[in-house]
């Protein structure tokens, strides 16, 4: 009971010191609540969504791939015929069916060929009004559409995108363009999270998303009074026969559900994985904390032990705080995470995701994980601290406190940390070498892990030697101001060694992220400027086909010499070795991509793979079955016939560009997949004639104008895409990283302001003998520099290395430049210089205000 | 005159008290606990304000100096030696005796800086740090950073509070050399007769004001005034 006293009454006593330690905990644990808080609720609207808008029973055509995924590819949806409607009609238990017809393949545009489709990824879909659909949405104006000319717009894109009744709105399918005005407006009755809704009628649907009519893309069933879904589902598949896939209401959300899910899992982890880095971050921010305390406290726990306190009375009060820290920050954290959460909700609905606070779902789990976690943690880090404490003999009572003595790098700790760091090296110097990918990334993994710890643990060995350079190199201008603040970082090497490894991890990623991300930007606009010889390239934004009629108006542009087309086909391949391999892709183009992308080969020509009944194969697929130019492959084509094709050139796998892509001519693959279920193509390849390439952009750019979907791109255009691309998902990364690196220079803040407290009496003595404010202030600033800075250089050396192994271990993949990004590494290293001084204001400031008296007062 | 606090709280530490410190010379304040013997110091030093008065040293007035110019005085004209923690363990004993030039950013005076240093008789462990010198060891090199820089005067708290009496003897004794053959004005602090006895002239405070003074003393004749005092303070 005195232990629990005695803690209690330590961290009240210096709550003030704890508070950073506590915020710590409070932003990891409110980071991986906020997380939980968030993914659950988006799970919930989603299944409320498909909830909504499921059926008792859906009929829907049979297709291997999946509806979705066909009309992605044909640009049409499949289809069942008239007659399923019928004979669903007639089977007992069926209330009533009815037949519906939904693209997500299309693009909606309004009067102006402004795109009103979501930015975000989130689809768009045309159906037709159902009373499947007028039971999940309530028209708030206007009414249902009738007749071509009408169309029916969801409440949010209607907001968003202003638009009114008797407005003109364009529908683009591979079909054909389709206008019509909005006779209507209609709202969710649940969250629609941001896909965009139109709605025409059955017949009109029929027309421009299929291309005729007797057809519908599912039948969506109501049980009659009394018949369960599951019972209905068997009668309908009885009747029915193997045609066709049915699915109860439940089936069908739980196959939505799964989509969402498996993205929804991926962001889930992904968070969690930063949160997890804030968390270790924030372990060292603990144990400097806590050895500070125990540092301070000396006097008091000799005494204890003097009066007979127990080892582990001494080991255990100093646990039991950082137990009580631990559920305060805990505690604190799981609010602020479902704040956080709200916060995401709110940011995901300023870039176009609309999310309602109603659905807000804080499973159980999710606090309880929170505070567990976030207790752990803090018990974790504090055993260390805990068992110095226990350590102290009772003799240090009897000292005198004065400044606590060098705690010395051990020569144990140099030695451990070296092992570890060479043993990392080592592993990173086999992923560089390694010639095969996966036992690389292996390797990678180890070496990362291993030179990570071996760096925090040979840190305060390091901090001795770096801080003596950086004072030389930073220092000397300051003169002794300088010279102190030196001294004063070296006085502790584990408390600077620790506060530098803090910022060091969040860096050291950063770096290796930037080395490899621009790396990969400047191997693909190398192997762009080596190998593409066309001029332009047409591709949608969204990852979708090209509808024919923009292929028509691309070839139609003028001042072109060719264009190149450009499908992939799903396969199952035989090789003469007998084995199947499922799921391969052959990408299918006109003979001229021989020319638009030069792919090495190392047998064979490119050329003749285009012939008649020929196909190109990778090196790696080539070494593995056996391949050898002339040997025939058995070629099942997913949507078509099964061909025999001779492989005429085994290609190069020391690309960036379609590596491991097996090539065909379109006109091989058009005799075994039948006209209609021939995908469309995914890109575009197109080269002006000689001197004309200016104005064969502009003609190419007002050729797709009418198709706002899509974007011709000139080889520096889309280079710089490509830049922006990898630019955004690394601003990304780093955006989640700032929260490990803000724990960190809350570290650092920490370590500087109980160095203040701890040295209290030097610092009055200083200002006795007449340092001024400002120079004690820039003393203190100073050491929070050099703290800072040291951080910095272990981060992005460790950082730089790592990358430079991983391009190295890419280059098998093609990533075959290392490129420093040296004006990001020198921005991060002068940010951190800059973080230290705004880590030091208000410790420095707090010394600055310090009375000279009550510092040099004896006791 | 120093109080503290307002209204029924106030405490007055100094009660008009007038003195005039010698130059030259080596002054020591004494008296009982509480008598205010070290607010006194510290207002003289320009460490703690006066709540009214005027303190001199020489013709600058302190009473009333900014914070900025109360530092660059005690910086440049002022010296200390406190009872214990006088050095900063990060630094070595030289860089200790020359952190006030060094923080002025001036080039300490190379032959006094020399006198100084052998005078204190510390010649070979320049280069240690604190934490490798005995207690009076480290109050000589205290000592030797307070003459180093010429202060017009230095001002020692205790100095000898926390030592044995051989390295006391040691320190005072330094003290008094460097008053006469340096030619420094110091005034120290102290309730110990013998280290009193080191100076040329002893101030009796009691409850704020001066009660006495005696030139030239000898230790039995401070102990005898001290045990007065006492006596005094019962019977009263």
């Amino acid at each position: 009971m005195t232990v629990l006293k005695t803690s209690l009454r330590n961290v009240l006593a210096h709550k003030g010191r704890m508070a950073l330690s506590a915020v710590a905990v409070l932003l990891s644990v409110a980071f991986v609540c906020g997380t939980l808080v968030f993914t659950d609720t988006m799970n919930t609207t989603f299944d409320k969504l498909f909830q909504a808008t499921a059926s008792d029973v859906t009929v829907g055509p049979k297709d291997a791939s999946g509806g979705d995924e066909a009309a992605s590819r044909t640009g049409r949806p499949p289809v069942l015929p008239a007659s399923v409607l019928a004979r669903v009609r007639g089977i007992e238990g069926v209330e009533s069916a009815e037949g519906t017809v939904s693209s997500s393949a299309v693009t909606v545009v309004d009067a102006g060929k402004e795109k009103l489709s979501p930015s975000n990824g989130a689809p768009t879909i045309v159906g037709s009004w159902s009373a499947n659909a007028a039971r999940a949405m309530k028209i708030t104006s206007g009414a249902a559409p009738k007749g071509p000319d009408q169309i029916v717009v969801d409440a949010d894109t209607a907001g968003k995108h202003h638009l009114r009744l008797g407005d003109e709105i364009g529908v683009i399918t591979a079909v054909g363009t389709h206008r019509a005005h909005v006779s209507g407006v209609a709202s969710f009755t649940v969250t629609n999270p941001g896909a965009a809704l139109f709605y025409v009628d059955t017949p009109t649907a029929q027309r421009i998303l299929v291309g005729r009519t007797g057809v519908y893309t599912a039948i969506d069933v109501t049980a009659a009074r009394g018949v369960s879904d599951e019972a209905l589902k068997r009668k309908v598949t009885a009747a029915l026969g193997p045609g066709c896939t049915v699915q109860t209401a439940e089936e069908a959300a739980d196959a939505n559900q799964k989509d969402v899910e498996g993205f929804l899992d991926v962001l889930k982890y992904a968070m969690l994985g930063f949160a997890g880095i804030a968390f270790l971050v924030g372990i060292f921010l603990i144990i400097n904390t806590f050895s500070m305390l125990v540092a301070q406290r000396t006097r008091e726990i000799g005494l204890m032990r003097a009066i007979g306190a127990s080892r582990r009375q001494v080991n255990r009060s100093v646990l039991v705080e950082a137990l009580l820290l631990g559920v305060v920050g805990s505690v604190l954290g799981v609010g602020a995470g479902v704040g956080l959460a709200v916060g995401l909700m709110k940011l995901m609905g300023s870039m176009g995701m609309k999310l309602s606070t109603d659905d807000l779902t804080v499973a159980w789990t999710t606090p309880v994980t929170g505070c567990v976690l976030g207790v752990l943690v803090t018990v974790l880090a504090a055993w260390l601290p805990a068992r110095r404490a226990g350590r102290i003999s009772p003799m240090a009572a009897l000292r005198d406190a004065g400044a606590p003595a060098d705690a010395r790098a051990g020569t144990v700790r140099a030695v451990t940390g070296a092992v570890l760091t060479a043993a990392g090296a080592v592993s990173l110097y086999l992923a560089a070498g390694a010639d095969k990918a996966s036992a690389g990334s292996g390797w990678l993994g180890v070496g990362v892990v291993l030179t990570l710890i071996g760096f925090v643990v040979v840190g305060p060995v390091l901090a001795g030697g770096l801080v003596r350079v950086l004072g030389a190199v930073l220092l000397r201008i300051f003169g002794p101001v300088g010279r102190m603040a030196e001294r004063n970082a070296l006085r502790n090497p584990r408390r600077t060694g620790a506060t530098g490894a803090a910022l060091m991890i969040g860096l050291a990623l950063v770096a290796c992220l930037s080395v490899v991300g621009s790396s990969m930007v400047a191997s693909a606009t190398d192997q762009l400027d080596k190998s593409v010889g066309a001029d332009f390239i047409v591709q949608s934004d969204n990852g979708g086909v090209i509808i024919p009629q923009a292929v028509e108006a691309v070839k139609a542009a003028p001042g072109l010499s060719r264009v190149t087309e450009y499908k992939v086909l799903d396969v199952d391949l035989t090789t003469p070795d007998g084995v199947t391999t499922k799921n391969e892709t052959i990408n299918a183009a006109d003979a001229t991509y021989a020319q638009d992308l030069r792919t090495e080969t190392v047998a064979g020509s490119l050329a003749d793979a285009y012939r008649p009944g020929s196909m190109s194969v990778p090196e790696g697929f080539a070494g593995k079955h056996g391949l050898r130019v002339g040997s025939t492959v058995t070629v099942a084509f997913r949507d078509g016939r099964t061909a025999r094709l001779t492989v005429r050139a085994v290609t190069s796998d020391d690309v960036v560009l379609d590596q491991g892509a097996m090539y065909a001519s379109i006109d091989t693959v058009a005799r075994y997949v039948p006209a209609e279920k021939m995908p469309l193509d995914v890109l575009l390849f197109a080269t002006a004639k000689d001197g004309q390439e200016t104005s064969a952009y502009q003609a190419l750019k007002s050729a797709l104008h009418d198709y706002p979907q899509y974007t011709v791109r000139d080889q520096t255009d889309y280079k710089k895409a490509l830049r922006d691309q990898i630019g955004r998902l690394l601003n990304m990364i780093y955006g989640l990283l700032a929260l490990a690196i803000v724990v960190a220079v809350l570290g650092v803040v920490n370590t500087l302001a109980l160095s203040v407290v701890e040295r209290t009496r030097e610092i009055g003595l200083m200002r006795a003998i007449g340092m001024s404010r400002r120079q004690l202030r820039r003393m203190i600033r100073l050491e929070s520099v050099v703290i800072a800075v040291f951080g910095a250089l272990l981060g992005l050396g460790l950082g730089m290395g790592w990358g430079a192994t991983a391009q190295k271990l890419l280059a098998l993949e093609g990533l075959n430049i290392l490129d420093i990004p040296w004006r990001t590494i020198g921005a991060v290293f002068v940010g951190s210089a800059f973080v230290g001084l705004i880590a030091a204001l208000v410790p420095a400031f707090r010394a600055g205000r310090m009375n000279v008296l009550n510092a040099i007062a004896t006791d | 005159m120093k109080a503290y606090g307002a209204g029924e709280t106030r405490v007055v530490a100094l009660d008009h008290v007038d003195v005039d410190i010698d130059r030259g010379q080596f002054t020591a304040i004494m008296g009982p606990s509480g008598s205010g013997k070290s607010t006194l110091m510290h207002c003289l030093a320009g460490l703690d304000t006066v709540t009214s008065g005027q303190i001199f040293l020489d013709d600058t007035e302190i009473t009333g100096l900014k914070d900025k110019k109360l530092t660059r005085l005690r910086r440049d004209r002022i010296g200390f030696v406190f009872q214990a923690f006088n050095l900063l363990p990060t630094l070595n004993a030289l860089e200790n005796i020359t952190l006030p030039m060094d923080i002025a950013g001036r080039k300490p005076d190379r032959a006094w800086l020399e006198r100084v240093v052998e005078t204190v008789g510390l010649g070979g462990r320049l280069r240690h740090r604190p934490s490798q010198l005995s207690g009076g060891q480290q109050q000589r090199v205290a000592v030797a950073r307070a003459l180093a820089a010429r202060p017009e005067i230095v001002f020692g708290d205790e100095p000898t509070g926390n030592l044995d009496s051989r390295a006391g003897a040691e320190v005072l004794g330094f003290l008094r050399r460097s008053v006469d053959e340096l030619g420094q004005t110091i005034v120290m602090v102290t309730h110990d007769p013998v280290a009193a006895s080191y100076a040329d002239r002893v101030l009796y405070l009691a409850d704020g004001r001066i009660v006495d003074e005696m030139r030239q003393p000898t230790a039995d004749q401070v102990l005898d005034r001290m045990k007065d005092f006492d006596a005094r303070g019962r019977t009263s």
